[in-house]
C-alpha cells in the first residue's frame, strides 16, 4: 500500500507534449485532439508586441489531480470511479453508466469520453501498465526531456518525491476547493 | 488557445476511417512463424495498450529526426507497442520526445510505400505498377516503355557517371548511398540536406575557432540564444540541459527572434530582432567589449589571429550600439547592458544555434559569433564551448573504380567556395534547369529527402525533376518527391532495421547501435540490402558501358585482363556489402573496443569505455554518465584558435571579416509581408506530417499575423488567407497572434503534402517551399529562407 502523488518541476516544461504522446502510446488512449488523460495548459503572452510580458506566457503540466477528497468519487452515482489500495483515483468502465456528472465534478477537467467504450476515462497513473509491471515511473515521467515529473508514495518518507516536497516550495491547483490534490507543482 | 479552437471533427473522421484501414490491413498480413528472426505484425488499432507480460525490449536509436536519441522499443508478439527512453546515452539523457514517442505510428502508417512500384501513367498523376523487386531492379537498369534506364542514359553520355545525380536526407544509412552512388556507380553530382541547412554555420565556425564545438549548457551560466528555438527545434543534449535551468535557476537566458517561441517564452530577456539583421547586433556587441577592454587579453594574446586588424575594423566603421538600434529594432541600451553582462558572466556562451540559412549574410554572421564568444576566452573549457573527443572508430575500406568518362561537379556559379562532399542544392538545381550545366544531367537517385517540398520554389524543382530521363526514389512513405518517380524503392522504417554503429559527442563521448526492433513490414527493405541488390543488378552492365567509352578502363584490361580488372578495381558494385550490417558492426567494435564492449552495446544499445563503472542513477530521473574529471571539458588540441582576419577568404571574395552592408538592411514593401519560416516541437520538417499521432497534437500549419493587422483587414482565426511570392501562392488558415511583428508572417515548415496518397497530410496547410524564392547565400550556395516577401488576401 502506497499513497502515490507526483511532483511537477513545471518551470522545466517547454509544452513539447513528449508526456502526451508518451500516455496515449502506453495506456492505448483513443486518438483525437481531445482524448487526452494528460495536457500542457498554455496561454498567449500578454502585451503588444514587441512588448510581451515573458512571466505571463506559462506552460502548466497537468492530468488528473488523483485527489483525496475527489468530486468525481463523490457524484459518482455507480461507483464506477473509487480509489484504489494506492490512493489512486480510477474508473471501473463496467460500471460507468456515462452520466458524465464526475466530469462536470471535476474542477480540473482531467476526463474525456472514451468514444470506443462510451465511458469516462482519466489518468491512471499507468496504474494497469507501468506500475502493473513493476516499474516506479510512469510514462510521461520516464519521457520528459526536462524531467518535469517525480512520481512517488507519499507516505514513504524517503521516497524521491517526499525529499522534494520537504526541500521545496510547492503548491497545488486549486487548493482552495479543499479537494487535496496529490500533483504538486514545485517552485 | 489554439489547440482549444481547432474542430474535432476531423480527427473523429480520421480515426474511424484508419480504424478500418488498420483492420484490412491485418487480413492481408502475413504472420510469420516464430523462431529466432523477430516477428512483425500489424497491431489492430492505432494506439496499443502495453500488456503486463514479458516482452522484448530491444534498443533502438531513434530516426524520427537528426537527433538520434536512444530507446528500447517494447516488443509484444511482434508488434511494437511502446518506445520508452534508453538511460545509457550521454546525448539523449534518458528522454523521448513527442516524435520521439510517436515514431511507432511511422512504422504502421497505413499509407506507407508497402512494394516496389514502376509509373505507368503520367509523371505526377499517381499512376503505378506493384512489381517485385528484381522488376523494379530492371526497370532502372532497362527503363520501360515510358522511362529511359541506367544502362541506355549512360551509353548516349558516353559513360559520363555524372549524368546521373543524387540526393540523400541526413540519416544512418546516408554513407551507404553516398559509397553506392559516388564511389561505385562513380557520379560527383551529390546534393543533400546540408545546403537547405546549416552549412554557414559549419563553415563559420570551423573557419574561426577550429570547431563547431558542443555548448556546455549544463554549466554555462550566460546564454545568448539567437535564431535557435531549442523548445521547439529540439537538440540533445542541448534543450535538456538549458530548460532546467533557464528561469533564475543558473543559467541567465537572453533570446534573440523576430517571433515569440516558446524558447522566448522561458528566457529572460527577449529581443524581437529585424529579420536578417543579428550581424549587426553582434558587430555592436562587440563594438562595446572592445571599446571597453571587456574581453580575455589574455586569451586573446595566444590564441587570436589578426586581432589588431578586427579591432580597428569595428571601430572604424563605428558599430555603435545606436548604429544597430536602427538596424536591429533592439534599444542601444539592451546591446550595452548584454555586452556588459555576457563578459562579465564566468561561463557565457553566444550559442552557436543550428539551423537553415536565414539570410545572406549568414556566414558573417556565425563568424562574428565565433569571435565573440572567443573574445570571452570560454572555449575549451567547462560551462563554454567545448572541443571535447569523440570515441573513434574504424573506418570502412571500399574499392572504388576510377571512371576517367566522369566528369566534375559545376554547381559554384556565384559561389565562392563549394562543398566538395555535397554541393549547392539550390545552384545545382538552378544550373540544371536553366540548361548551364556544361553536360546533361539525365538521372536523379532521392534516398530520404523529399526536394520537392524541402529546397525552396517547389515549382522550379519539379521543372528539375520533370528534365530528367529517369527518377529514382528510396523512401518509407509517398512524399510530393515520389509522385515525380519512376521507380520507387519501399524502404524499411527506422524501428524494422540495424544501423551502421554510430559515434556521438565530444563532451560525454559514446558509441551507440540501432537494432531492428521487429522485421520489416510487407515488401519493404533496409536500405543497405536494396544497396546490395541493386549494385548487384547494375555491376555488369554498366561496366560494358564503360569497356566501351574509358580507354583507361581498355588499357588495364589489355594489362591485366577483364576478369582481374573487374573484380580488383572495384567494378563489382555490391562488394561493399559482402557482409551485412549486424556482421559490420561487430568487426568494427570488436576491432576498436574489443568483444565485450560489443556485448554491452548488443545489449544496452550503448558502449563508451568503462560504462559500467561511470554510469550510475542520480535519481529516478536522471543518470551519471561519465564522472567529472573523466569529461572532456578540456582537451589539448590544435584546433584552438580565434581567427578574426581571415585573410584567406579575401582571394575566394569573401569578406575576410565580418562587415555590415547597407544591402542587409531589413525592410519590406507597403502592403507586403516578410514571410519567415520555422518549427514546432510536434513534427520533422514533411517527413512526420502524415504521423497520425503527431497530427492531433499539430493538426496543420497556420500563418501567423500580427494582431492589429489581422483586426484592421478583418481576419478571424481560421480564416482562409491566400499567400503570395514571386515564386508562387498558397492558401492557409490564419492565426492572429501579437507574437508576431506588424510587417511579417510567420507559417511552420513542411506542411501542404500534394500527393493524395499522404491521407493524412495531403491538402493539409501550406508548403512554404512553394513560397520561398530561389535565393543563395554567396560562400556556399546555401538557400536562404528569410528572405522573401509575400503579400497576403482573405479568401
Amino acid at each position: 500500500m502506497a499513497r502515490y502523488g507526483m511532483a511537477l518541476d513545471y518551470k522545466n516544461c517547454i509544452n513539447c507534449r513528449a508526456c502526451e504522446v508518451a500516455c496515449k502510446e502506453e495506456n492505448g488512449v483513443e486518438l483525437g485532439a481531445e482524448k487526452h488523460r494528460i495536457w500542457v495548459g498554455s496561454n498567449n503572452p500578454d502585451g503588444e508586441w514587441p512588448n510581451l510580458s515573458l512571466s505571463s506566457a506559462v506552460f502548466l503540466p497537468s492530468q488528473c489531480q488523483h485527489c483525496e477528497e475527489a468530486p468525481c468519487q463523490e457524484v459518482c452515482p455507480t461507483n464506477a470511479t473509487y480509489y484504489n489500495d494506492d490512493g489512486i483515483v480510477l474508473v471501473d468502465s463496467d460500471k460507468c453508466i456515462l452520466c458524465t456528472y464526475c466530469m462536470n465534478a471535476c474542477p480540473y477537467d482531467a476526463r474525456y469520453v472514451d468514444e470506443r467504450t462510451m465511458t469516462v476515462d482519466k489518468c491512471t497513473f499507468c496504474s494497469d501498465t507501468r506500475l502493473a509491471r513493476g516499474e516506479t515511473t510512469t510514462a510521461c515521467q520516464a519521457t520528459c526531456p526536462t524531467k518535469v515529473r517525480t512520481f512517488g508514495d507519499l507516505d514513504d518518507p524517503n521516497s524521491e518525491i517526499s525529499q522534494l516536497l520537504e526541500n521545496r516550495e510547492h503548491f497545488s491547483l486549486k487548493a482552495h476547493l479543499g479537494t487535496k490534490p496529490k500533483l504538486f507543482y514545485l517552485r | 488557445m489554439m489547440q482549444k479552437e481547432i474542430s474535432r471533427r476531423r480527427f473523429l473522421q480520421g480515426s474511424v476511417a484508419l480504424s478500418v484501414i488498420g483492420g484490412s490491413a491485418l487480413a492481408e498480413t502475413h504472420l510469420l512463424p516464430s523462431g529466432k528472426e523477430p516477428l512483425s505484425r500489424i497491431p489492430e488499432s492505432i494506439t496499443t495498450k502495453t500488456s503486463t507480460k514479458q516482452a522484448q525490449e530491444v534498443p533502438f536509436l531513434c530516426g524520427i529526426c537528426v537527433n538520434k536519441c536512444a530507446g528500447f522499443a517494447r516488443v509484444e508478439d511482434g508488434i511494437i507497442t511502446k518506445l520508452d527512453p534508453n538511460p545509457y546515452f550521454p546525448k539523449s539523457r534518458n528522454m523521448l520526445c513527442a516524435r520521439g514517442n510517436a515514431g511507432i505510428q511511422t512504422t504502421y502508417d497505413p499509407d506507407r510505400l508497402k512494394y516496389p512500384l514502376v509509373r505507368i501513367g503520367k509523371r505526377g498523376d499517381g499512376k503505378y505498377k506493384r512489381v517485385s523487386w528484381e522488376e523494379a531492379y530492371d526497370a532502372i537498369l532497362n527503363g520501360t516503355r515510358l522511362f529511359k534506364g541506367l544502362k541506355e542514359i549512360l551509353d548516349e553520355e558516353k559513360d559520363n557517371r555524372s549524368t546521373i545525380a543524387y540526393c540523400n536526407g541526413e540519416g544512418l544509412s546516408k554513407e551507404g548511398f553516398e559509397s553506392l552512388m559516388g564511389e561505385k556507380i562513380g557520379t560527383v553530382n551529390y546534393v543533400d540536406e546540408v545546403s537547405i541547412c546549416l552549412e554557414t554555420v559549419l563553415g563559420g565556425y570551423f573557419a574561426t575557432i577550429g570547431t563547431y564545438g558542443e555548448a556546455d549548457l549544463g554549466h554555462a551560466d550566460y546564454l545568448v540564444i539567437a535564431g535557435a528555438n531549442r523548445a521547439e527545434a529540439i537538440i540533445t543534449p542541448d534543450t535538456l540541459d538549458l530548460f532546467k535551468r533557464s528561469e533564475g535557476r543558473g543559467l541567465k537566458t537572453i533570446v534573440l527572434d523576430p517571433r515569440f517561441t516558446n524558447t522566448a517564452a522561458k528566457a529572460d530577456r527577449w529581443y524581437a530582432v529585424n529579420p536578417g539583421t543579428d550581424l549587426a547586433f553582434v558587430l555592436a556587441l562587440t563594438h562595446v567589449v572592445l571599446t571597453e577592454e571587456l574581453y580575455d587579453k589574455t586569451f586573446v594574446a595566444s590564441h587570436a589571429v589578426g586581432f589588431e586588424s578586427y579591432k580597428t575594423h569595428i571601430l572604424s566603421n563605428k558599430y555603435t550600439p545606436e548604429w544597430a538600434e536602427k538596424i536591429t529594432n533592439i534599444p542601444a541600451g539592451e546591446i550595452v547592458r548584454t555586452a556588459r553582462e555576457f563578459m562579465a558572466a564566468e561561463h557565457p556562451i553566444y550559442y552557436q544555434g543550428r539551423r537553415s540559412v536565414f539570410s545572406k549574410n549568414d556566414f558573417q554572421l556565425r563568424r562574428a559569433m565565433a569571435i565573440f564568444q572567443g573574445l570571452s576566452g570560454n572555449l575549451n573549457k567547462k560551462g563554454g564551448i567545448i572541443y571535447g573527443e569523440p570515441l573513434k572508430l574504424p573506418e570502412e575500406e571500399i574499392s572504388a573504380p576510377i571512371y576517367s568518362q566522369a566528369k566534375d561537379r559545376f554547381d559554384h556559379e556565384g559561389v565562392a567556395i563549394l562543398s566538395q562532399r555535397a554541393g549547392s542544392w539550390m545552384v545545382f538545381r538552378d544550373m540544371v534547369v536553366e540548361k548551364k550545366s556544361p553536360y546533361r544531367v539525365r538521372a536523379m537517385f532521392m534516398r530520404k529527402h523529399n526536394p520537392v517540398d524541402s529546397v525552396p520554389d517547389t515549382a522550379k524543382t519539379i521543372r528539375f525533376l520533370e528534365g530528367m530521363d529517369l527518377n529514382v526514389i528510396i523512401d518509407i512513405l509517398p512524399s510530393d518527391s515520389a509522385m515525380f518517380a519512376d521507380v520507387i524503392l519501399p524502404e524499411a522504417s527506422y524501428l524494422e532495421k540495424t544501423s551502421p554503429v554510430t559515434s556521438y559527442g565530444l563532451l560525454e563521448p559514446a558509441i551507440v547501435q540501432r537494432k531492428a526492433a521487429i522485421k520489416p513490414l510487407y515488401e519493404t527493405k533496409v536500405p543497405e540490402q536494396i544497396y546490395k541488390e541493386l549494385a548487384t543488378v547494375l555491376s555488369k552492365p554498366l561496366f560494358d558501358i564503360s569497356k566501351k567509352y574509358d580507354k583507361d578502363l581498355q588499357n588495364e584490361i589489355k594489362n591485366r585482363g577483364e576478369q582481374a580488372v573487374y573484380k580488383e578495381d572495384g567494378y563489382i558494385l555490391s562488394d561493399f556489402w559482402d557482409k551485412d550490417v549486424s556482421e559490420k558492426n561487430k568487426e568494427r567494435m570488436v576491432k576498436a573496443f574489443g568483444e565485450k564492449a560489443w556485448k554491452i552495446l548488443e545489449e544496452k544499445g550503448v558502449y563508451y569505455p568503462h560504462i559500467e563503472q561511470y554510469h550510475t542513477q542520480l535519481n529516478p530521473n536522471e543518470y551519471r554518465y561519465y564522472p567529472e574529471n573523466r569529461k572532456k571539458y578540456h582537451v589539448q588540441t590544435d584546433a584552438l584558435k580565434l581567427i578574426c582576419d581571415y585573410k584567406h577568404l579575401a582571394a575566394k571574395g569573401v569578406d575576410p571579416m565580418p562587415t555590415w552592408k547597407e544591402e542587409y538592411t531589413f525592410s519590406v514593401p507597403e502592403g507586403q509581408f516578410r514571410l519567415i519560416t520555422g518549427r514546432h516541437a510536434q513534427f520533422t520538417q514533411s517527413a512526420t506530417t502524415n504521423n497520425m499521432m503527431l497530427r492531433d497534437l499539430i493538426p496543420t500549419n497556420y500563418l501567423w499575423v500580427n494582431q492589429r493587422v489581422a483586426r484592421n483587414r478583418g481576419i478571424k482565426f481560421g480564416d482562409m488567407l491566400e499567400v503570395k511570392s514571386r515564386a508562387g501562392k498558397v492558401t492557409i488558415k490564419a492565426y492572429p497572434t501579437e507574437k508576431i511583428a506588424p510587417n511579417q508572417v510567420f507559417m511552420a515548415h513542411g506542411f501542404g503534402s500534394m500527393n493524395p496518397e499522404m491521407t493524412m497530410s495531403y491538402g493539409n496547410g501550406a508548403n512554404d517551399a512553394i513560397l520561398l524564392e530561389d535565393i543563395h547565400e554567396p560562400v556556399y550556395g546555401a538557400a536562404v529562407m528569410n528572405e522573401t516577401n509575400v503579400e497576403i488576401r482573405k479568401v
